[in-house]
């Protein structure tokens, strides 16, 4: 499988060799195999000039840019290859009948809310109240004939979600509502900074279907951002995102120094975000027997496999099923 | 699946078969590339090989193990290339 390569150093990225070779400030070179790339994250300094850029969308091989806080800033991405009009027009058609989007948007928070509840499940001890709580406001989503009335589901189930945490993790970790743009307190700040990555692997992925990220059903389709990855990040954010927070917090991987505060503002630096991209990366590769394909098939592919069940359903195949962790 | 791919070519064709070879594994030391590849990949990789090497002279061994978890690595002195996650 494809993998990606965090750059934290600074340095200089170029093709040599009809591969790409990673000199860093110290003149080390590296050659990286362009065949096997998948993604490159920067989050150091690294200079690249055109002669690269036009060398590698040739293997497909996405730049993601993030600034100095770990914020998601930008993609380059190669010229899309798969591409198909007739799969935009319907998924167009699908957008503009409000019944047949608010369907879909109810699936994606119907599977996010499960999957929320299943993390809270692991912990039944400390959560019974909380699961309670959340299960009657789950009865609201079929009642729920608006977007907008939908999002609010979302947003008190979260809520509750976000109380939950403090439950589940380790005292010294204490959540006091979730706050971004920025963080005030560590949980928030990795819960920023997973995100960050879940919407990234989302795009990663999509991009290698023929969806448009930029009709989106959950999400109000705005002009400036890809909002059909942030209704998939739903999915996935609380199966693989949540999964890694607890089992860094818990297992006392990641400690009160691998982060920056500075006037309650808080960020990971650089070790913790390699701590943290450590652990998420062996859970994006973690595989599962999947029930109809019958073979192995990893957290990262499951992302491909739902934006392949919403073409399906697009164009009148399969009706969509959300993914619902049976495992 | 993992692959340990070793050549011994004539001097004429290492310094092809090297750059030929960076494009898909890690190179580890001199003559010696590994890492994690598809079968697909590799096949690919080979035929591309084949078009250089002299099948009289030349040898290519590539030793393959189903899951990287089964193999183990030590190192005596330096590590001369490893393969990371991080930059």
């Amino acid at each position: 499988m494809n993998r990606d390569y965090y750059i934290f150093s600074n340095g200089r990225l170029k093709r040599k060799d009809n591969t790409i070779y990673f000199i860093d400030s110290g003149n080390n070179k590296r050659a990286l195999p362009v065949e096997q790339v998948d993604k490159i994250h920067f989050f150091g300094e690294v200079d690249f000039n055109s002669n690269l850029l036009s060398y590698l969308p040739r293997f497909g091989v996405m730049l993601n840019v993030y600034n100095y806080y770990g914020y998601y800033s930008g993609t380059y991405y190669p010229r899309k290859k798969n591409v198909s009009g007739f799969l935009v027009v319907n998924q167009a058609v699908y957008y503009n009948d409000y019944n047949k989007r608010i369907a879909l948007a109810r699936s994606f928070v119907e599977s996010s809310i499960y999957h929320i509840l299943r993390n809270l499940r692991r912990h039944k001890e400390v959560t019974e109240e909380i699961i309670d709580k959340i299960e009657k406001e789950k009865a609201n989503i079929t009642k729920a004939n608006k977007i907008a009335e939908l999002m609010g589901v979302e947003g008190r189930v979260r809520k509750w979600y976000y109380r939950g945490f403090n439950c589940i993790l380790r005292e010294e970790f204490i959540l006091k509502g979730r706050n971004r743009r920025p963080p005030r307190d560590p949980v928030n700040a990795l819960i920023s900074f997973g995100n960050s990555l879940m919407y990234t692997a989302v795009l990663g992925e999509m991009y290698k279907t023929q969806l448009d990220p930029t009709i989106s059903f959950l999400h109000e389709p705005s002009t400036k951002r890809f909002s059909l990855s942030l209704d998939i990040a739903e999915i996935f954010k609380p199966l693989i995102i949540d999964a890694v927070i607890f089992k860094l917090i818990n297992n006392r991987v990641i400690k009160e120094e691998d982060f920056d505060i500075e006037e309650e503002i808080c960020f990971l630096n650089e070790e913790g975000k390699k701590k943290f991209i450590e652990e998420y990366e062996t859970k994006m590769a973690t595989t599962i027997k999947h029930r109809k394909l019958k073979r192995k098939t990893s957290y990262k592919m499951f992302i491909r496999l739902e934006c392949y069940k919403l073409i399906k359903h697009f164009i009148g195949d399969e009706v969509y099923k959300p993914l619902k962790a049976w495992w | 699946m993992f692959v340990i791919l070793t050549y011994d070519v004539d001097v004429k064709r290492v310094n092809k078969i090297r750059k030929l070879l960076k494009k898909y594994l890690t190179w580890t030391q001199n003559s010696v590339f590994e890492g994690e590849i598809s079968q697909g990949k590799l096949n690919q990789c080979l035929s591309e090989v084949e078009n250089i090497i002299d099948k009289s002279y030349d040898s290519i061994y590539i030793y393959n193990v189903k899951s990287s978890k089964f193999i183990s690595k030590d190192i005596l002195g330096e590590n001369k290339n490893f393969d990371e996650l991080f930059l």
